[in-house]
């Protein structure tokens, strides 16, 4: 190929987009679609459940406070701090339960993989930027609501390129 | 530097004219020393100082360590499954395979195997990442040679397989995934297929970049018969990954030491024999191609269901000994040795990367080249500044 032929390919490649959809998304109008509810993990068969790695979600009528979310976390983020709770159940004597500190966690899912119980999971929530660091700890009660997350957007193939749908 | 419109005879003439006194330049204020980073965009989080004679380089010097993080002592104190967030900390973008080979060294101080399935999943999200990493390094290889369109097209394909370890990891860069024992979960539901549809498009815009990127005469000229490094240089040096492959030697941990179910791919070893900025900008665009390649037959060979990760104590403890494996990473070989004394936590961890030995090559390659062909020359080796330190 010489190089005027070479040239011409080039801005032909190039201009060929001038015309194609583009790939990028809008994205507080848009969000992605995740797969499956989050992270989640099954300790009987010791694997876990492909999904996204956002915000945890705690159940309270699982958890038993062991702690053992805590002590995983303790060489990673040190996020995990355990805290008393108003709430008599019978499984959760100390009536203690974790608080997660947002501003600390890495969002490895380790905490998930360490709770036998199937009380601590992760969510498709991602959104968690706040004004103060006092904001980004969440307590146990905060960490009990399940997230809105409504994000429906995936990458389409067609033969004109990829979009985002 | 000021321009000088008389020559030097003139001046200092002119000088003694005066009565001023004349002290004649030296060698040494011939050239000139600059310095390159840290914090210039040119080199990322590293420095390297040059001296300059007119527009040629004569000497280089690296000045790597101001991204180090002490990840090797911070290894001492976690147990082994602890330590796999900070690992990938020092490569984000190829986070899967610098603890892969992380996970493979410890496989062998505890002794367990890892379950086919589970085999083939790292090997799949292995590739992805290395995707993902030479797209990105692409994107600042194309804006470092003034060609913005190799910037952003690398860097939106890239999405593809992001989105791709997503599905797969559920986290976009810090997958955290490969875990001794195995990996951390199965693959969803209908993986497979938009693994194919994204690898076929992908394919396409392969051909593009070569296009717009690859064949194009100005990058030709720019790198073409730049930094060349022969083929006894780069074995004397101890480059490896693309820039080894480069200077035609083929050479690749996935064929020369296989592990996990790397021997039963069928793949070539892409290699180029000039050795000059464009054969080591081009093995990793052919490396992304076999990748494909490499991909589809993975997919393929899967077995459809079984165990993926071998359980593991929760706090498992190494027999006492040593263990060495390595991989091959976007950069190259990447390799884990440890020393276990038998406790949960590691006597002692020493990575080995790419990076480093990559960099090496440097001050080398640079002697004798013009200055406008260092950017060509120093993101061509294919060098990471934060992995490099560790």
């Amino acid at each position: 190929m010489t190089s005027a032929e070479a040239f011409i390919k080039a801005i032909e490649s190039g201009s060929k987009h001038l015309v194609i959809k583009r790939f990028t998304l809008r994205y507080p109008e848009e969000k992605l679609k995740f797969v499956g509810d989050g992270y989640q993990f099954d300790p009987k068969r010791g694997v876990g459940i492909a999904g996204y790695r956002g915000r945890h979600i705690l159940f309270h009528d699982k958890c038993t406070g062991c702690q053992l979310c805590a002590i995983a976390c303790e060489g990673i983020a040190e996020a995990i701090g355990m805290v008393k709770v108003d709430e008599q159940w019978k499984h959760n004597k100390k009536a203690i339960m974790p608080q997660i500190d947002f501003g600390k966690c890495v969002f490895c899912g380790l905490c998930v993989d360490a709770c036998p119980f199937y009380a601590l999971f992760m969510t498709d929530d991602y959104e968690l930027s706040s004004f103060t660091k006092e904001h980004l700890i969440y307590t146990p009660a905060q960490l009990a609501i399940k997230p809105k997350y409504d994000g429906d957007v995936q990458i389409k193939i067609d033969e004109r390129g990829a979009t985002h749908g | 530097m000021v321009v000088l419109a008389k020559s030097l005879e003139d001046r200092i003439d002119e000088s003694q004219k005066l009565g001023l006194q004349v002290i004649k330049e030296s060698e040494d204020d011939r050239l000139m020393t600059l310095n390159v980073g840290p914090q210039h965009p040119g080199s990322g989080h590293f420095r390297f100082t040059v001296k300059v004679d007119g527009d040629y380089i004569v000497y280089a010097d690296p000045d790597p360590g101001y991204v180090h993080r002490g990840e090797e002592k911070m290894c001492e104190y976690r147990n082994f499954i602890q330590n796999i967030p900070h690992l990938e900390r020092p490569v984000i973008h190829d986070s899967t395979n610098i603890t892969y080979s992380y996970s493979l060294a410890v496989e062998e101080l505890v002794g367990i195997q890892v379950p086919r399935r589970g085999q083939f999943i790292r090997a799949i999200a292995s590739e992805l990442n290395r995707q993902v990493y030479t797209l990105y390094w692409l994107a600042i290889y194309g804006i470092f040679l003034g060609h913005s369109t190799m910037f952003m097209w690398p860097t939106g394909d890239r999405e593809l397989f992001i989105d791709l370890l997503e599905a797969l990891t559920g986290a976009r860069v810090t997958h955290a995934f490969n875990i001794p024992g195995g990996v951390r979960n199965d693959i969803p539901n209908g993986f497979k297929d938009r693994c194919l549809r994204q690898i076929a498009y992908f394919e396409k815009r392969l051909k593009e970049y070569e296009d717009i990127f690859y064949n194009n005469p100005l990058l030709r000229q720019r790198t073409e018969g730049v930094g060349i490094l022969t083929k006894e240089d780069a074995i004397k040096l101890g480059v490896t990954g693309s820039v080894l492959r480069a200077s035609g030697i083929p050479y690749d941990i996935r064929k020369a030491e296989p592990y996990d179910i790397y021997n039963e791919i069928d793949f070539k070893v892409q290699y180029m024999k000039t050795g000059d900025s464009f054969a080591r900008s081009y093995v990793p665009f052919l490396d992304m191609r076999e990748s494909c390649h490499i991909m589809r037959q993975l997919l393929d060979k899967m077995p459809e269901s079984g165990e993926v990760r071998s359980k593991l104590q929760p706090n498992p403890k190494g027999a006492p000994g040593e263990a060495y494996r390595r991989v091959e990473s976007g950069r190259g070989a990447l390799g884990y040795y440890i020393i276990s004394d038998g406790t949960p936590k590691a006597y002692r961890v020493k990575i080995s990367v790419g990076s480093f030995r990559n960099m090496l090559a440097l001050p080398y390659l640079l002697v004798g080249a013009k200055l406008g062909d260092m950017p060509s020359i120093y993101w061509s080796l294919n060098y990471w500044p934060v992995e490099a330190d560790r």
